[in-house]
C-alpha cells in the first residue's frame, strides 16, 4: 500500500535543507506521497530509504507501449483494484481482428473502418485502436501478405497472432519497425518467440490457462531479455476471465507477485459471448481486446464504457457553463437552470428534447457537482445564477422573467428571486418528470 | 443636506439626500450591525423611520419583517435613502452590544525574559581627561548596569539628538530603554532620573470582531490591565471578504486606521484603569489572522483573497510602533506574529504557542472556529494545518432565529424526553431573542438524543406534540412561544437551520479527519483536543461530540485554551526566548489545501450524518444514543 | 504458490428472500434468496447463488414509458397484469418491477386502484414482485400501506425509500414483511446512512436492498459503478450497514442521446446494447438484481450471466 506522507517523514532527512525545492521535508513528503515530485530530488536520502521510497513509488504494472506514431498507445501502469481508490490510468486498447484468409478486399475494409472509424462523446472522439491479423491459414506468406495489405492502408497498431515463428519473420518483414505485438508464447516456445521479439523491440503476449504457469513464464522471458510482456489467461470463459484477471491484478498491485506486474490481453472474439466479454474485459482489467469488428450497436456500447470507466472518478467531466438551446426557443420559452455535471446536463438535455418544448437550458459553473452536493458544498449559490444570467444574457433572450431551478435547490429558491428579480419555479427532483412538470406548471 | 436624528440619545448628523440610513449612523459613530457589509441579504440592520421620508422596497425585503414591525415604519438601513430630514429608532437588538468577549487566557506559567528592559544610571560627567562621548558613556553604563555590552547596541538618530539635553538636565541620572531585536539590540528611549519601574508592554489579540489586549509590568512581571472592545473595521463589513472587498473599492486607509483605533482604544482604557501612561509602554505584540495583521500593516492583503491566494509577508514582523499610529511610546516596537498561509495566521501560531503543542511529543488537535475555522494537528515533531469555512452556522448566521452571544441569545438548553419542552438559560438571564452558537450545539444534540431529529437532522414530523409543527411545507421545533420571548415571535428551529448546523459540523469534522489521514492516525493517537477561541470556551464538550463536530476522544481529553491567541501573545510578549522559536514553528507547519484533497468531499459527505456515517468512530456517542432510544421506548 | 489471493474480506453480503412461495405462505412459483457472496462477484462458485436475477420493469400508466418499448412489445403495455405475464411466460424474466406510474398523476386519490392493479399483476404472473409505489409523500402512507396489504405475505420488494423519505414504505415493509429498496444518490456515504436510518426505526437488515442509483451508460454510469464497488468492497471487509445486495436500474438508458438519435433500423440494437452493457458490468460490480425495459435484452443478459456461473472455475493454481 501507499505510504502515508508522514511514514514517508520518518525516512527523509528531516533537516530543511530546502533543496529539494520545497520549503520542509514534511511537505516534500507530501508531495512524495501524492506522487507529485521525484525521491532523487532529495540529496541526502541513504540507499536503504531510497530503496523503500523507490518500490513503492515505481508502478506495480509495467507500462507497455504498443505501435509508433499517432495511433499507438500505451497500457499497464495501473496501481489500484477499484478505479474510485484513485484512477484507471490507460484505457485498453481495443482491435479488430482479421484472419489473413479473409479476401483482401475485406482486410481492408476493415483496416479502413479502424482507420476512419469515430464516435464523439463529450467532446472527445472514440476509436477502435488497431488490427490483431492471425495466421490462420498456416502459412507464412500469406500471413505476411495480409499484413502487408494492412500496413499499405493505416499505420496502426498490429497484433501478429501466430504459431509458426516463420510466419511472425516474414510479417515482421513489414511491420518490424512498427512495435507490433507478437501473440503469443507459450512455455514450449518462449525461446524463439523472445528472440523474435527483442530483435524487433515488440512487445510480446505470453499465454498460459495457469496463473502459476504464466508467473514462472514471464519470469522465463525475462531472464531471456524481455520486459515488455502482456498476460493472455487463455479463459475458458467469462467466469474464468475474471477470476484470472482480478487474481492477477491484486497479486500486481500488492506487489506480493511481481512477475505478475503486466498488462492483461483477451480475445474476446474466442468467446462464447464476445459482446459480453469485451464489456467485462474492460471494467475487469484487460489492457488490450481482440475482437470480431463490431456492429455499430455493440461498437458504440463498448466504446462508451472503455470511456466512462477510465474517466478519473475525482475529477467531475464538466459542461462550459452557458445558454444552451434545447430546439428552436423563442422569447417565450422556459428557461431551466441546472449544473454544469455532465451527468446532469446530459440527463436533462435527454428529457427535455423529448418533451418536444423547445427551451432554455441555463448551466452555471458549480465545478462539475451535481445539484444536490453543490447545494451541500455551498457551491450553487444565488449570486452564481445572477452572475450567470448577466454573464450569458439571459436577459436579451427571453421576454420573461421565471426560471425553472432544479428541485433539490429549492432551499435556495427565495435567494435566488431576491438575488435575481427573477420568478423561480421549483421543478421536479427527477428529470424524468421534466415533461409533466412543463406541461403543467409551465403552460398555466 | 439633510438632518438625521438617531434615537435614543438624539445623536444627529448631517446627510446628503440619497444616502443610506446606514451611511449616515456610521458616520455618526453608531455601530449598527451589518453581517452583510450592507448588501440587504442579512436583514440585521434594522431600524423604525419615526419621522420624515424615505425610500425603501418593503416588498422586496419583506421576508425580514412582521407586518405589524413594517406598519410600524421598520427597514433595512443599509436599502433605505434619506430623503427629508428623519428621526430614526435603533432598537438594541441591531445595535451592536457588547458582546460577551473572551478574554480570559490561560494561566500563563512562563520564564520571564521580556525583550525590552529599563536601566537606570548614574553616569560620571565628562572630564577634559574622560572626554568620552555622551553615547558610549551612555552604553557603558547600560553595560555596568547589568544590560547588554555595550558595542552590540544600536542608538538611532532620534536617541542621539535627545541624549545630550536629558544627561545633562537630569545631572547625568538616566534611565535607558533598550530592546532586543532582529539583529542585535536597539536603544528605544532614554528619560530623566530613574523610571526603570515604569516599563510595560501590551498584548494584542486582533480579532475580526474583537481586540483583547493584556498590559503587562515588564519589571514585575504581572498583569497590569486588560481590555477588549469591539473591532471597528466592523463597520466596513463583517467578514474578512467584506473587508477585503471594501478596501478594494475605498482604499486600504480607512481599514488600516480602524484596525489602529481599535487597538488604540483597547490599550486607552486598559492603561486608565491601570493607571498606567501609554507612554509608558514599549513593546506591543499583536497575533492575529493574516488578512487582519496586513490591514494593520497598510499591507494590501487582496491577493489573498482568491487563487492562488497569496499573502504578501509570513514571517513575524517588528516595526516601530510610531510608524503605524498605535498609541504607546512613540519609540516602542511592535511585534507582529508570523502566519503558515494566507488563512493560517499569527492568531494560530499564538494558539500553537498557548496550548504547548509544539513541544509535546503526544499528537494533539487544535480546532479554532469562528465563521472560518483553522485546524492543526501535530507534536513536537511536524504539524499539518488546513482552513475552511465553516459557514456561518456554528455562530449563529443562517440560521432563522440565530444570534451572535449577546444578551438574550439562549446559550445552553435541553430537552425534556417525553414532553419535549425545553430548559435553557440566556445570555444576562433576559427572555430569550434568539439562540448563539454554543445553545444550537446543545440544541442539536438534545433534539437528537430525544429522537426529534434522526441522523440526517429531519424532523419527525409524526410525532404528535405542539412543539412540531410543519409551517409552509418546512418542518420546525418550537422552542419557546412567542409571548415568552423578548421579540414577541415564536423562536423556531427549522430543518433548514438544523441542515445549515449539518453542514457546517461536517466541515469541521471532514477537516480533522483529513488531517488524520495526511499524518496516517486515527483518534485513539489523539491525546488532546485544544479548543481556541469564544466558541470553544462556551460550548458543551459533551455536545459537541454527540454531533460529531469533533473526532470522539474521551471528554476530559478535551482543553479549552480560552482566548488562545492573546494568550500566544502574552507568552511572546514576556518571553523572548519563546518569541524567536515562533518563525520555526510557522516554518514546521505544513499546510494543506483542503479544496485539492480529493477526499475531502467523501469525508464531508460522510459528516452530514449524526454524529457520524461512520458510527465506529464514535462508540461513547453511539452507546449514549442507545440508552436514549431505549428510555424513550 | 503464486496464486494464492489474499483480499482481506472478512464479511458475507446480507442474504435477502424474494418472493414466498406456498410453503412460506405466498403464491409464488419461485422464491429467491439474494446477496450471501464473500468476495467480488463471481469469483467464487457460491452454491445457492443463481448469479444475478433479471428483472422486467412494466407500469400501469404507460404513456410516458419509452416508445422504444411501447412500439416492441405492442398493445399489451396498457394491461399490466398480460404485460407481466408476457414478462414471464415470454420474455423470459426472472422478476417483474411494476412501477405504480398512474400514482403519479397530479392529485392522485384513487388508492383503492393500488390494490387492484397490485392483485391483478400477482394473479397473472407467479414470479417474485418488486413494487414501485407513489413519488409523492402527502400519499405515500396509503399507497404503500396498499400495496404491502395486496402483497401480504409475497415477500414483495418495496421501492423506494430516500433519506427524506422513508418512514411511510418502512412502515408499509415491517407491516406486512416486505422488503425494501433504499435508494441514494450515487454515494457510498448516502447509501450507508439511508440503511442506518432504516435500521433505526425496524427495518430489519435482510429486508434491505440497495439502489445506489444507476446512471446510464455514458450518463453517469461510472459513478454508479464505483459506488456499487465501493458499497461491496465496504461490505466485504465488515461494514454491516452496507452489506446488503445492490439493484441496478439503469431507467434513462432508453432516452440517452444515443439511443434516441440512433437510425431506425438499429435503434432497438442500441437500446438493447445500451441496457445489456450497463446491467453486465453493473452485475461485475456487484448488483444482484438488474432491471431492464426492452424485452431482447432479457436473452442476453442470461446468457452472459449463465456464462460468468459456469463451474467453480480453479484460480489457476494446482
Amino acid at each position: 500500500m501507499a505510504l502515508k506522507a508522514l511514514d514517508i517523514y520518518k525516512l527523509l532527512p528531516r533537516k530543511n535543507c530546502k533543496e529539494c525545492g520545497d520549503p520542509t521535508c514534511l511537505t516534500f513528503a507530501m508531495k512524495l506521497a501524492g506522487g507529485k515530485t521525484d525521491v532523487d530530488l532529495c540529496p541526502y536520502l541513504d540507499d536503504a530509504a531510497k530503496a523503500v521510497l523507490g518500490a513503492t513509488t515505481r508502478p506495480p504494472i509495467r507500462l507497455v507501449k504498443l505501435g509508433i506514431g499517432e495511433r499507438s498507445f500505451a497500457v499497464g501502469e495501473e496501481f489500484v483494484l477499484y478505479r474510485h481508490e484513485k484512477t484507471f490510468y490507460h484505457p485498453p486498447g481495443i482491435l479488430f481482428k482479421i484472419s489473413d484468409t479473409q479476401t483482401t478486399e475485406d482486410i481492408q475494409a476493415i483496416t479502413t473502418r479502424v482507420r476512419d472509424e469515430s464516435f464523439t462523446r463529450v467532446g472527445v472522439d472514440l476509436r477502435f485502436n488497431g488490427i490483431a491479423i492471425e495466421n490462420t491459414s498456416g502459412t507464412p506468406d500469406t500471413f505476411a501478405r495480409a499484413v502487408e495489405t494492412v500496413e499499405k492502408i493505416a499505420d496502426l497498431p498490429l497484433v501478429l497472432m501466430a504459431r509458426d515463428p516463420a510466419a511472425l519473420s516474414a510479417a515482421l518483414m513489414h511491420c518490424g519497425t512498427y512495435r507490433p505485438l507478437i501473440h503469443a508464447a507459450t512455455p514450449e516456445n518462449y525461446k524463439e518467440f523472445c528472440a523474435l521479439a527483442k530483435n524487433h523491440s515488440c512487445p510480446l503476449v505470453i499465454k498460459a490457462n495457469n496463473i502459476d504457469t504464466l508467473a514462472q513464464l514471464a519470469k522465463d522471458c525475462t531472464a531471456n531479455g524481455m520486459q515488455d510482456l502482456i498476460l493472455d489467461l487463455l479463459p475458458e470463459s467469462l467466469q474464468a476471465f475474471i477470476v484470472r484477471s482480478t487474481t492477477i491484478r491484486q497479486l500486481a498491485i500488492t506487489r506480493a507477485a511481481p512477475d505478475l506486474g503486466y498488462p492483461v490481453f483477451l480475445d474476446a472474439s474466442v468467446m462464447e459471448m464476445p459482446d459480453a466479454a469485451i464489456a467485462l474485459g474492460i471494467v475487469k482489467y484487460a489492457s488490450v481486446i481482440i475482437s470480431y469488428p463490431l456492429s455499430p450497436a455493440t461498437a458504440r456500447a463498448a466504446l462508451t464504457l472503455r470511456q466512462n470507466i477510465y474517466t478519473d472518478p475525482q475529477k467531475p467531466i464538466q459542461m462550459n457553463p452557458g445558454l444552451y438551446r434545447v430546439g428552436d426557443p423563442k422569447k417565450d420559452a422556459p428557461v431551466l437552470m441546472t449544473v454544469n455535471f455532465s451527468l446532469t446536463f446530459f440527463t436533462l438535455q435527454g428529457y427535455l428534447e423529448s418533451t418536444r418544448v423547445p427551451c432554455f437550458m441555463l448551466i452555471v459553473d458549480t465545478e462539475g457537482l451535481s445539484v444536490l452536493t453543490a447545494v451541500a458544498a455551498g457551491k450553487l449559490s444565488e449570486m452564481l445564477v445572477k452572475d450567470s444570467i448577466k454573464k450569458f444574457a439571459v436577459e436579451d433572450e427571453v421576454s420573461h422573467r421565471k426560471l425553472i431551478i432544479p428541485g433539490y435547490a429549492s432551499p435556495l429558491s427565495g435567494r435566488i428571486e431576491e438575488a435575481t428579480g427573477w420568478k423561480v419555479l421549483v421543478g421536479p427532483r427527477d428529470a424524468a418528470e421534466i415533461s409533466d412538470f412543463l406541461n403543467e406548471e409551465w403552460k398555466q | 443636506m439633510r438632518t438625521v436624528t438617531f434615537i435614543p440619545g438624539y445623536r444627529k448628523i448631517d446627510a446628503e439626500q440619497g444616502s443610506t440610513i446606514l451611511d449616515a449612523a456610521q458616520r455618526a459613530g453608531l455601530n449598527i450591525n451589518v453581517v452583510c457589509g450592507g448588501q440587504g441579504k442579512c436583514g440585521k440592520c434594522i431600524v423604525y423611520v419615526r419621522s420624515g421620508k424615505t425610500i425603501f422596497d418593503q416588498q422586496k425585503y419583506k421576508r425580514f419583517f412582521t407586518d405589524d414591525e413594517l406598519a410600524q415604519g421598520a427597514c433595512l438601513a443599509c436599502q433605505t435613502t434619506i430623503e427629508s430630514d428623519l428621526q430614526v429608532f435603533i432598537p438594541d437588538s441591531t445595535s451592536i452590544q457588547e458582546q460577551k468577549i473572551l478574554i480570559d487566557g490561560q494561566e500563563t506559567a512562563m520564564e520571564f525574559h521580556p525583550s525590552v528592559r529599563k536601566y537606570y544610571i548614574e553616569l560620571q560627567p565628562p572630564t577634559i581627561s574622560d572626554p568620552s562621548p555622551d553615547l558610549s558613556r551612555l552604553l557603558w553604563g547600560i553595560q555596568k548596569a547589568g544590560g547588554p555590552s555595550a558595542e552590540k547596541i544600536y542608538a538611532p538618530l532620534e536617541m542621539l539628538r535627545k541624549i545630550p539635553a536629558i544627561l545633562r538636565h537630569s545631572e547625568w541620572k538616566a534611565t535607558g530603554t533598550v530592546a532586543l531585536v532582529p539583529g542585535g539590540y536597539r536603544l528605544v528611549d532614554v528619560q530623566e532620573n530613574d523610571t526603570a519601574k515604569r516599563l510595560y508592554g501590551a498584548a494584542v489579540d486582533l480579532g475580526s470582531t474583537t481586540i483583547v489586549v493584556y498590559i503587562w509590568d515588564l519589571v514585575t512581571g504581572k498583569i497590569a490591565g486588560v481590555a477588549s472592545n469591539y473591532n471597528r473595521q466592523i463597520s466596513c463589513g463583517e467578514d474578512i471578504l467584506a473587508r477585503v472587498n471594501f478596501a478594494r473599492k475605498n482604499g486600504l486607509s480607512k481599514l488600516q486606521a480602524l484596525a489602529t483605533e481599535s487597538i488604540n482604544l483597547a490599550i486607552t482604557t486598559a492603561s486608565n484603569t491601570a493607571g498606567i501612561d501609554r507612554e509608558d509602554i514599549y513593546e506591543i505584540v499583536v497575533a492575529g489572522n493574516t488578512v487582519m495583521t496586513h490591514m494593520l500593516l497598510g499591507i494590501d492583503p487582496a491577493y489573498m483573497i482568491s487563487e492562488p491566494y497569496v499573502p504578501v509577508v509570513r514571517r513575524a514582523l517588528s516595526v516601530s510602533t510610531g510608524r503605524i499610529g498605535i498609541t504607546c511610546n512613540p519609540n516602542g516596537g511592535l511585534f507582529v506574529f508570523p502566519a503558515v498561509s494566507d488563512f493560517i495566521g499569527g492568531d494560530i501560531i499564538a494558539d500553537i504557542l498557548a496550548c504547548g503543542m509544539s513541544e509535546k511529543e503526544e499528537i494533539s488537535l487544535l480546532i479554532d472556529i469562528g465563521t472560518n475555522f483553522e485546524v492543526v494537528l501535530g507534536n513536537s515533531e511536524w504539524m499539518f494545518s488546513c482552513a475552511g469555512a465553516a459557514g456561518p452556522a456554528l455562530e449563529g448566521g443562517e440560521v432563522l432565529f440565530g444570534m451572535r452571544a449577546n444578551p438574550g441569545a439562549i446559550e445552553k438548553i435541553s430537552i425534556e424526553p417525553g414532553t419535549l419542552n425545553p430548559l435553557y438559560t440566556t445570555i444576562n438571564g433576559i427572555k430569550p431573542q434568539g439562540i448563539c452558537g454554543s445553545g444550537l450545539i446543545d440544541l442539536l444534540a438534545e433534539l437528537l438524543c430525544t429522537c426529534v431529529i434522526d441522523r440526517t437532522g429531519r424532523i419527525n414530523t409524526g410525532i404528535a406534540n405542539p412543539r412540531i409543527r410543519t409551517n409552509s411545507h418546512f418542518p420546525e421545533y418550537v422552542i419557546e412561544w412567542a409571548n415568552r420571548t423578548g421579540i414577541g415571535k415564536d423562536i423556531v428551529i427549522t430543518e433548514n437551520d438544523i441542515k445549515n448546523l449539518i453542514m457546517s459540523k461536517a466541515s469541521v469534522h471532514a477537516a480533522c479527519v483529513t488531517l488524520m489521514n495526511q499524518a496516517g492516525i486515527n483518534r485513539k493517537e489523539i491525546s488532546t483536543i485544544y479548543f481556541a477561541g469564544a466558541f470553544g470556551n462556551y460550548i458543551n464538550k459533551k455536545n459537541a461530540t454527540i454531533i460529531g463536530l469533533i473526532p470522539e476522544i474521551s471528554i476530559d481529553k478535551i482543553v479549552n485554551i480560552g482566548n488562545g491567541a492573546v494568550t500566544g501573545a502574552n507568552i511572546a510578549l514576556i518571553n523572548r526566548r519563546m518569541r524567536k522559536t515562533l518563525d520555526e514553528i510557522a516554518c514546521r507547519i505544513a499546510y494543506i489545501e483542503l479544496n485539492a484533497e480529493s477526499s475531502f468531499m467523501d469525508e464531508y459527505t460522510s459528516g452530514t450524518f449524526l454524529p457520524h456515517t461512520e458510527l465506529t468512530l464514535f462508540p461513547m456517542v453511539q452507546k449514549l444514543l442507545d440508552t436514549c432510544r431505549i428510555t424513550k421506548e | 504458490m503464486v496464486s494464492d489471493v489474499n483480499f482481506g474480506w472478512s464479511s458475507t453480503i446480507v442474504k435477502v428472500i424474494l418472493g414466498a412461495t406456498k410453503t412460506n405462505g405466498g403464491t409464488r412459483r419461485l422464491s429467491y434468496q439474494i446477496g450471501g457472496g464473500t468476495t467480488l462477484p463471481f469469483l467464487e462458485g457460491t452454491p445457492d447463488f443463481s448469479g444475478p436475477l433479471i428483472a422486467f420493469e412494466i407500469c400501469d400508466d404507460p404513456q410516458n414509458w419509452s416508445s422504444i418499448v411501447r412500439n416492441y412489445c405492442q398493445d399489451i403495455v396498457n394491461d399490466c397484469g398480460e404485460w407481466a405475464h408476457a414478462a414471464d411466460s415470454v420474455y423470459g424474466a426472472d422478476m417483474i418491477r411494476l412501477y405504480l406510474t398512474s400514482t403519479r398523476q397530479r392529485n392522485f386519490s384513487d388508492i383503492a386502484s393500488v390494490g387492484k392493479t397490485v392483485e391483478s399483476v400477482l394473479s397473472k404472473t407467479s414470479l417474485p414482485l418488486i413494487i414501485e409505489g407513489s413519488n409523492e409523500s402527502t400519499i405515500d402512507s396509503e399507497v404503500f400501506l396498499k400495496c404491502g396489504e395486496a402483497g401480504e405475505g409475497e415477500r414483495l420488494l418495496l421501492g423506494t425509500a430516500e433519506a427524506g423519505r422513508y418512514r411511510s414504505i418502512a412502515a408499509a415493509a415491517m407491516a406486512y414483511n416486505h422488503s425494501v429498496i433504499a435508494q441514494s444518490p450515487i454515494d457510498v456515504n448516502l447509501a450507508k446512512q439511508l440503511n442506518i436510518l432504516l435500521k433505526e426505526i425496524g427495518v430489519a437488515r435482510d429486508h434491505i436492498v440497495i439502489d445506489p442509483y444507476t446512471g446510464s451508460l455514458g450518463y453517469g454510469f461510472e459513478y454508479s459503478y464505483s459506488a456499487m464497488e465501493r458499497i461491496r468492497f465496504a461490505a466485504l471487509k465488515g461494514d454491516a450497514d452496507l452489506a446488503m445486495p445492490v439493484i441496478c436500474s439503469a431507467i434513462d438508458s432508453l432516452t440517452v442521446k444515443e439511443v434516441r438519435d440512433a437510425e431506425p433500423a438499429i435503434q432497438d440494437d442500441i437500446a438493447v446494447q445500451w441496457e445489456f452493457t450497463t446491467g453486465l458490468a453493473a452485475a461485475a460490480a456487484g448488483a444482484e438484481i438488474i432491471c431492464v425495459r426492452h424485452p431482447r435484452t432479457i436473452p442476453l443478459l442470461r446468457k452472459a450471466f449463465t456464462n460468468l456461473k459456469s463451474e467453480k472455475t480453479d484460480m489457476g493454481g494446482q
